[in-house]
Order: C-alpha cells, then sequence, then structure tokens
C-alpha cells in the first residue's frame, strides 16, 4: 500500500532545546559544522506583559511532493520512493555535485565533507527497521514533533492532521511549490525564510531535455562508463554553486542565513489535496 | 495565502493541489520501477543490542536506553517507560555519547610535577596514586585531626559512598553542590511546610513562575509538564529581568526589577488577604499564623509593590486574583536554584507564604509532599575521633544550615583563615567549584591553601587542574551505581540503577573503588567491605519486585499516595503546622515573616550580573561537550542596546567585564531582552584548564566574576548580588 511518511508538527510546543538536532547528529553520524535538521526562531518580540512573546520552530527535510532536488539531481541520486513518500539519496549514484543543495528552497541539504555526496534527513531508516521512530521524534521532549504515515488514518500523524482540519500550514515559497510534507498544525513562525529552489541554467536544460534519459541510463546499468560521462558533463557545465553548503546552522539566529532568496515566501494554509479526487 | 481545506490526503490530490503533478512525474517513472530491492528492505536484525540506564548530564536521572553496536555506544535514546522524563532525552542527555568518547578525557592518574594550576602532569601507576593518596591523607589527619580533610562530592549515584568515606576517615567537613544552588529554596519550604515540595506542574491551572526558568533549566518532569499544563489552558506568568525562553512562551511576562521578588509576593499575599481570597476553614486548620501575617503584609499594598518592583499595581493585585481563583490547582513556582540573593531564604519565604494561601499543599495543581519510595538506607556506625573538633568548620556562621551540605563560601572562608581550625587537605569528586562558586581568584586561593588536594573526574575540570592529584573516572555508561530513589512530581516515585553499559575506558576507575582502595589502606576496610551488587540488594530489601522491574523497563515505580498525604499527618514544623509565622525564626532573632528591603542599588556605571541557564548547559560539565559546543560555542553578555549604547558597545564587540572579584573578555550580545540595569552570561565559559581543549579561554567565567556573598539564613552562595562595569574593548 501506498504510504506518505511526514512530520506533523505542533510548533507551538517547541522550547527550543535543540535536543532533536543532537539526536540527529548521533543518529546519523552528521559531520560538525552540520545539522540535517534545526529550530529556527521567531521574534522574540519583547514587550512586558501578555504573550506569548515567541515562537520556535522545528524543521528539517519537508521530503516534498514536487521535490526540486530530485529535478536538480543529474544522476537520478535523489529520488522521491513513491512507496513510502520519502526523498532518499542513493549514496551510490550520488557524485557529490552540489546542484541539489540550492535546489531545495529549505536549505535542508548539505554536502557531507565525510561521505562527499548530498546529505539530509532521511526519517532514519535504520531506527525505523529496528521499530524505533525517527531520532528527532523519539527524543523531542515536549513530542513537538510526530512522524508517521499520513496516508494512514491509523497513526498518530494522520489523526493529528485530521484534528487539526483547516489550521495545518505548510511552508512554502513562492516561486517555489514543492508541496511539501512537513505540516504544522495550529501554525507556525517564521515564515519568509525559504528562498526560491535554484538550480543552475545548464541544469535546468539538463534535467528539462537530457535527464530523465541520463538519470535512466545512470540508474539503471550502474556502470562506471556511463556514471563518468555523467560527472564530466556536469563537471564542465557545473557553475561555482554549492560550495556553501552548511545549511542553517542548529541556532535560533539561523532564520536569517538562507540569504539567497527573496524575502516574499511566506506560510501557506493550504489544503493538500481535494476531496473530491480522493476518492479517485 | 490559498483556501484552508484539510480533507484526506492521497498522492494524486497532492499533484492537483499542487499543479505540479507533470513536473513531479517527469522522472519519476524511470526510478521508481528501478528501486533496487534493498532500499526497501526492512531488516529484521537491529544490529545493535539496547541497555537501560540513566542520565547524568545533569542532575535529573532521566531514563536512558543505550544502543550498543559490537561494544561501541552509538545512540542514546529515551526510555519510554520512564515517566519522570516522559520518554525524552534532551539535547545533553543525546550528547552523552560525546562525553563517552571525548578525546579530553581523563586516561590515567597524574601527578603533578609543576607548580599548582600550571598543567604539568606525570602519568603514575594507580597503585602508586593510591599509596600517595592515603599517605598524604594519613599525614593531614595526624597533622590536623581527621576533619582537617575536606570532602566536596557532587550530586552523583557514587557521592554516597564519598561521604560514607569521609564520615568513617573521621570529617564531618563534608560539602555538596547544593550550597551553590537549591539551599535558600529547601531552607524556606522546610521553615514553613516542614519539607521541600514538588510541583505538580501537570495538573496546575495557574502558575507564577520568579526567578526559575523551566524551559531552559530544564527540569524533568516540571518543564515537559509545564508545556503540556499550557498546552490545555494553564496559565503562566514569568517574572524574570531576563526574556528568557520561557519568557517567550508564558501567557505573561513581567521584567521584574531583580532583587524584588519578594515584594511582588507580600503584595499578593495583601491581596488574597484583604479581599479574603483564601480558603478560610482550610488556613485555620492547617496554617499558623495568619493573623499576624495579615497585619504583617498590610503596609505591603500593590501600589507599594510597584514602586520596588516595577510591575504595574493594577497588575499584581490581578495576578493575585487570578492565582487565588485557580487555588487550589494554582501555585507560585517554588523554584530550584536560588543561589541568588543575601536574603535568599526569606525571599523565598515569601513565595511558600502565597503557596500556603492558596490553600495548594498536597493537592492536584498545587505542591506536593515527597512520595514513599521504598528504598532502605545501608547504615553504619563511624568511628569516633576523640582528637577532633566539636563542629563543622563553617558552623555557627548562618542560624539555617545544612549539617550534611555545610556552606561552599563559608567552608572556603574558613580554610582561608585557618579558623576556626586548619583544613589541609581536599578530596573532590565530580564537582567543579572552581567554575560554579562565585569568587574564582579566592578558590585558587583555597586551593593554594591545602597541603594535599586529589580530585576524581572525568575530564580535567578547572578544579581538577588545581590539584595535586588527578584520577580518572568512568562515566555513568561504564559503572555500577547503587539503586536511587527519585520523585517526579505526580508523574512517579520510583527506583533507578546503573550497570555498565560498556566497560570503563581507559584505566579509569569509579569512586567507589577508589575509596574502597583508600579505606583499605587506612585500616577501614570494614566499612567498605561490600560490592556494589550487594550493596543494593540491602536497599532492595523493602522491595521485592523491584529487581525485576528494574530488568524488565529499567526502572521501578513504587505505587505510592501522590496526593492527601498529610490527610493524618502532622506537619514537620515546630507548630505541628504550615508556617506563615515561623516561631522558632522569631526565637533565633530572625523575621519569623519575611520583611522586604530593597536590593542594594546599582553603583554609577555599573550593572548587576544576573545568570542562569540554558538546555545545553549543565554548569560547567557540558561547554566541553564536542556536540554541546557545536551549539553553544561560547557565552556572550547579554546588555540592552539602552545601556551598551552610551558605552559605545555594538552587538558582537569584544568588552571587558570587571568587577571587585575579578574579570573576564567576552562578546557583546545588545538585546532588547534583558533589563538595561543588567547584563547576563551563561555559567561554564572563560576555563583555564587545558584539559578543556575546546572552551579553555572562550568567553568570560562568572566564577571570576561573582563576588562571594551568602544567604544570611542557610549560607548558599548569593550570585546575584555582584556589579560589573562593562567597557569596549579593542581588539
Amino acid at each position: 500500500m501506498t504510504q506518505q511518511f511526514a512530520m506533523v508538527i505542533d510548533s507551538a510546543r517547541c522550547i527550543d532545546c535543540k535536543a532533536c538536532v543532537v539526536s540527529c547528529k548521533v543518529a546519523n553520524n552528521v559531520p560538525a559544522g552540520f545539522s540535517r535538521n534545526w529550530i529556527k526562531a521567531d521574534g522574540p518580540v519583547v514587550k512586558a506583559g501578555k504573550g506569548p512573546f515567541g515562537h520556535f520552530q522545528p524543521g528539517a527535510c519537508m521530503h516534498c511532493e514536487s521535490p526540486t532536488c530530485v529535478e536538480a539531481c543529474p544522476t537520478g541520486a535523489t529520488w522521491k520512493d513513491r512507496e513510502t513518500g520519502i526523498v532518499e539519496i542513493d549514496p551510490a549514484l550520488c557524485i557529490g555535485c552540489g546542484n541539489c543543495i540550492p535546489a531545495c528552497p529549505y536549505g535542508a541539504r548539505f554536502r557531507n565533507p565525510q561521505k562527499r555526496i548530498a546529505d539530509k534527513c532521511n526519517y532514519c531508516p535504520e531506527r525505523r527497521a529496528a521499530g524505533l521512530p525517527p531520532a528527532c521524534v523519539d527524543t523531542c521532549p515536549t513530542k513537538a514533533r510526530v512522524f508517521g504515515d499520513i496516508l494512514n488514518p491509523e497513526t498518530e500523524a494522520a489523526r493529528l492532521l485530521t484534528r487539526n482540519s483547516g489550521h495545518v500550514t505548510q511552508l512554502i515559497h513562492e516561486k517555489s511549490n514543492t508541496a511539501p510534507h512537513m505540516y504544522y498544525v495550529g501554525g507556525t513562525a517564521p515564515a519568509g525564510w525559504m528562498h526560491e529552489a535554484k538550480a543552475p541554467a545548464s541544469m535546468r536544460a539538463l534535467t528539462g531535455v537530457v535527464a530523465p534519459g541520463v538519470k535512466g541510463l545512470v540508474a539503471l546499468s550502474g556502470l562506471g562508463v556511463l556514471v563518468m560521462l555523467g560527472r564530466q558533463l556536469l563537471d564542465s557545465r557545473k557553475s561555482g554553486d554549492g560550495g556553501h553548503d552548511r545549511p542553517h546552522a542548529s541556532g535560533s539566529n539561523a532564520s536569517g542565513s538562507s540569504a539567497s532568496g527573496s524575502n516574499t515566501s511566506g506560510t501557506q494554509h493550504s489544503a493538500p489535496a481535494d476531496t473530491e479526487d480522493s476518492r479517485e | 495565502m490559498s483556501d484552508i481545506r484539510q480533507p484526506r490526503l492521497t498522492r494524486r490530490g497532492f499533484f492537483k493541489a499542487a499543479g505540479l503533478a507533470a513536473a513531479a512525474g517527469a522522472g519519476a517513472p524511470v526510478l521508481g520501477s528501478l528501486t533496487p530491492a534493498v532500499r526497501s528492505a526492512k531488516a529484521a536484525d537491529p544490529g545493535f543490542t539496547s541497555h537501560y540506564s540513566a542520565c547524568d548530564m545533569c542532575f535529573n536521572k532521566c531514563g536512558v536506553i543505550a544502543r550498543v553496536q559490537e561494544g561501541v555506544v552509538t545512540k542514546l535514546d529515551p526510555n519510554p517507560k520512564f515517566l519522570k522524563s516522559r520518554g525524552m532525552l534532551c539535547a545533553r542527555g543525546n550528547a552523552g555519547i560525546a562525553q563517552l568518547y571525548d578525546s579530553d578525557r581523563l586516561k590515567y592518574p597524574l601527578l603533578r610535577t609543576g607548580k599548582r594550576g600550571e598543567g604539568r602532569w606525570k602519568r603514575i601507576p594507580w597503585d602508586e596514586a593510591l599509596d600517595m593518596a592515603a599517605e598524604r591523607m594519613q599525614e593531614v589527619r595526624s597533622k590536623y585531626t581527621p576533619c582537617g580533610m575536606l570532602f566536596t562530592a557532587g550530586a552523583d549515584l557514587q557521592s554516597q559512598f564519598v561521604s560514607r568515606f569521609a564520615e568513617v576517615f573521621g570529617s564531618y567537613n563534608i560539602t555538596s553542590h547544593e550550597s551553590l544552588c537549591l539551599l535558600s529554596n529547601n531552607r524556606a519550604y522546610l521553615d514553613t511546610f516542614g519539607e521541600t515540595p514538588y510541583a505538580d506542574v501537570l495538573n496546575s491551572r495557574y502558575i507564577i513562575m520568579a526567578g526559575a526558568n523551566r524551559f531552559e533549566a530544564l527540569v524533568t518532569p516540571d518543564s515537559m509538564d509545564m508545556m503540556t499544563a499550557l498546552r490545555s489552558g494553564c496559565k503562566l506568568v514569568v517574572l524574570d529581568p531576563r526574556h528568557t525562553k520561557t519568557a517567550a512562551l508564558a501567557s505573561e511576562w513581567h521584567p521584574i526589577r531583580p532583587g524584588t521578588d519578594m515584594a511582588f509576593m507580600l503584595a499578593v499575599a495583601h491581596v488574597i488577604i484583604a479581599e479574603k481570597l483564601y480558603d478560610e476553614e482550610w488556613i485555620r486548620e492547617k496554617t499558623y499564623g495568619l493573623e499576624q501575617l495579615a497585619g504583617h503584609v498590610r503596609p505591603y499594598t500593590p501600589q507599594w509593590a510597584e514602586q520596588e518592583c516595577g510591575i504595574p499595581a493594577q497588575d499584581i493585585a490581578r495576578m493575585a486574583r487570578e492565582l487565588a481563583a485557580a487555588a487550589p490547582a494554582a501555585m507560585v513556582y517554588p523554584g530550584r536554584r536560588t543561589s541568588d540573593y543575601s536574603n535568599s531564604t526569606q525571599i523565598r519565604r515569601s513565595f511558600a507564604i502565597v503557596n500556603a494561601l492558596l490553600g495548594n499543599w498536597d493537592k492536584p495543581g498545587g505542591l506536593l509532599a515527597a512520595r514513599a519510595v521504598g528504598l532502605k538506607g545501608v547504615p553504619y556506625d563511624a568511628p569516633w575521633y576523640d582528637e577532633n573538633p566539636f563542629e563543622r568548620v563553617d558552623a555557627g556562621i548562618v542560624p539555617g544550615l545544612f549539617e550534611h551540605d555545610g556552606s561552599f563560601v563559608l567552608t572556603r572562608e574558613a580554610v582561608l583563615s585557618a579558623e576556626p581550625y586548619p583544613l589541609k587537605g581536599w578530596f573532590v569528586y565530580k564537582t567543579n567549584p572552581m567554575v560554579n562558586a562565585p569568587d574564582r581568584a579566592r578558590t585558587i586561593e583555597m586551593c593554594n591553601a591545602m597541603d594535599f588536594m586529589v580530585v576524581v573526574d572525568i575530564a580535567m575540570s578547572d578544579t581538577a587542574c588545581m590539584a595535586d592529584l588527578v584520577l580518572p573516572a568512568p562515566g555513568y555508561l561504564e559503572r555500577q551505581d547503587p539503586a536511587s530513589g527519585l520523585q517526579g512530581s505526580s508523574a512517579c516515585a520510583c527506583v533507578v540503577q546503573r550497570d555498565p553499559v560498556v566497560p570503563a575506558l581507559y584505566e579509569s576507575r569509579p569512586v567507589f573503588e577508589i575509596v574502597k582502595e583508600l579505606a583499605g589502606r587506612l585500616d577501614l576496610a570494614e566499612y567498605f567491605d561490600f560490592t556494589i551488587e550487594e550493596y543494593r540488594a540491602k536497599q532492595l530489601a523493602d522491595l521485592p519486585d523491584a529487581p525485576q522491574a528494574l530488568e524488565r523497563d529499567g526502572v521501578y515505580y513504587n505505587p505510592s499516595k501522590v496526593y492527601g498525604i498529610y490527610e493524618d499527618r502532622i506537619y514537620k514544623t515546630f507548630s505541628h503546622k504550615i508556617e506563615l509565622y515561623n516561631q522558632r525564626y522569631e526565637s533565633m532573632g530572625l523575621d519569623p515573616m519575611p520583611v522586604y528591603t530593597p536590593p542594594a542599588a546599582a553603583p554609577q556605571g555599573r550593572f548587576r550580573l544576573i545568570i542562569g541557564r540554558n538546555a545545553c548547559v549543565t554548569h560547567g560539565s557540558t561547554n566541553n561537550n564536542a556536540l554541546i559546543h557545536e551549539l553553544v560555542p561560547e557565552n556572550t553578555l547579554w546588555i540592552h542596546p539602552q545601556s551598551a549604547t552610551p558605552l559605545g558597545i555594538r552587538d558582537g564587540d569584544m568588552v571587558e567585564v570587571s568587577s571587585p572579584a575579578g574579570k573576564g573578555t567576552i562578546k557583546a550580545e545588545v538585546t532588547e531582552r534583558i533589563r538595561p540595569d543588567c547584563v547576563y552570561m551563561l555559567t561554564g565559559f572563560g576555563t583555564i584548564s587545558d584539559g578543556l581543549s575546546r572552551i579553555k579561554g572562550v568567553g568570560a567565567s562568572i566564577a571570576a566574576l561573582l563576588e562571594g556573598h551568602y544567604d544570611s539564613v542557610s549560607g548558599n552562595a548569593a550570585m546575584h548580588e555582584t556589579f560589573v562595569s562593562v567597557s569596549g574593548r579593542a581588539s
């Protein structure tokens, strides 16, 4: 049965303690200076009297329905698993070109300097296989992060979505609606920190026209020759982008770090699907 | 931005909604059909083993499950069955792994070869180290009596063995970390209710939190329960000169003038009494001294309090009414670290008195008494030493000293003056007064006054680097520990213990083995003629189900009564009631009810230095942890723009902070999140030890700046009584 694993977050519960950040780093051997997840801070408004005055917002890869990182990947290493809904990185295919990094409007990706490939949240597959929740979810002191298959109404994640029907927010950049599968129930802040998904012009051409073929071939064969071909193609066309691969450093000041995109982005109170369509 | 609908989700629906079906579909079918089998494979064997433990990255002892692969701890996870910590593990708990495998760990015994504190050491074998320690301690004992040795141990499950050793060795001079933390609060509640309460945050409807920061200074389960309570409608009012994360999430925040909490509380008491907002029958039955209190608080009106604390009078009155309306499921949160003012016991007495007026004792949403856990003590008869003086070295200075905790500040003064008698030896286990105690220069002098100083710890802390001999201890994941009873507010009364998850690394040895070896060398072997296993068996003698539960769940719960414990019990106070008016204080010449004295005004151009916590930092013990260091690499000096601008200080400038006690260089963080009359910095930086490779000399040390004030009742350190000057520094 088709699943869509997702994170449903009650960000009003977040106390910005960074437990999720450390837990993820340990679970996934994330090298120093990098992080697969983050907590962003809104405000605070410092004013005596009635609050609340601030809001904290946990985040990570949003495993988008239309992931721009997948589009930007020249080798098919980044792909969306249609069985689980998880955006995966195949380490055997990733050539570490870095194109996917600016292609993510959320800054969820970075180049792992040890593995020399792209890195991001993958919902802790080893833990799930062992029957454990993703590391950030398991450890969260206030249980702000809830993980599960939102297509299965029996899961807590799906129930939370249903219960908050009409009050679910997705963070979407105006120019890059990737239909993220990260849902903030009851509203969230800050908004406007996302940037427009960027792929180098050469890559847009490549992924738009050549890519399906190249991806198919590379993925199909796994032959060194073809991988090399792909790599040469990329090396010769690659722009200098992807060098600043540190994502939002864990920290409340991180919200200002994604300076590249426009500031017109915002939260979107979304209807992730249409009722009638869902009956099909 | 777009319409708000929440139908059932399907993939097709998403494509339609997002209008991106084509784009998403472009590369997908090809890849979808090529999904390697391994991608969807489910591993049956997780590849790790799981072991229960109790976290030791702070004092909370949260339930932990250690995942071990081929003898290596690869991950620490929360124990979901552990109710006290609500099945969570904080950033520090997760970073426990970086403490275990830290390259900065002490690996073998080290003997000082250079000048004290210089950082020059020689590796020596354990036998030589233990022989030397026993010999030097014996020298101190014969020259200065057994009380010439001072023993200081942190809050650790094995610290009881250090106390046991100290007592059989013959010294009364044992100090814990507590006199740098919570003793004034304990004193105040003991002298009001007869015991130190737990706060039933979970079930409370209205909480006034003053001098506490529960979303950053994590206490389990209070911090987690605070959020749950907030989400179910509890009101949280935070009084804090800083806009902490707790303040940011609170229902209401008031930047109270520091040192004036008592004024606020007395005015709250004034309103509750004047407007008869209390349960008259309960107050009559359970408390002593309402009449005296009513007279006492009559002049302390909200209007008067506004002048002192800066909170509008109508807000004070409103909060008093709201608090009383929610009572008894309402509270003034008792707090924990109360080492702030020289009248902290009386300040906290005013908190306790308001709680008493709310009638919230022993009731849901109020303050809870200690529950039965059921662990047995393992008693011993310490030998008598004729040559000993009569009392602790810090006795007789403050009236409310805790006999078993002492006062670190007063003990240090006694060492430096050699009065009433000399203390010339110091055994320190896993605590770090060089970082946590005020006035580091005095602590350095104290170390210099010692004939012999030995420190047992996991890393070369600033205190360890002052020692003659440093002995490496294993961390909590490497040792067997005795059972420990914990209460988690209304969540549970439970027992935890630790067994080694991995063998002790390097040459480290637990302090239990160290004191046992020393006892053997000092003819005291009979007091340590047991293993931890045997010790635990004695502790658990009355709890036959406990060993099995501990094995199965990592925790044993005692199903003891939560509320109504005092229904048929008398209060352990002089009047056998809750004491609004304390007769014992009166007989001791203390104020029987808290009398307000305004805090000292800041001298011209100076700021009150206030200290506090961050969810990643436990005093000085986690700052050098590689994972935590990444999150909190240094401390900063919070200073309000109104104060910074005239001094020419901009955000990010390096500034010099100085006080009569010392100085430090630190980065300025210009922020409106602090009152203009205060500055703030985090504990644990500005360290001096070479053994802390990540943080040596980084930021400034609170210990270097704070003066050695103390609470006049309990002897607890008073760490908000120091004024500092701040100047821009060219660099």
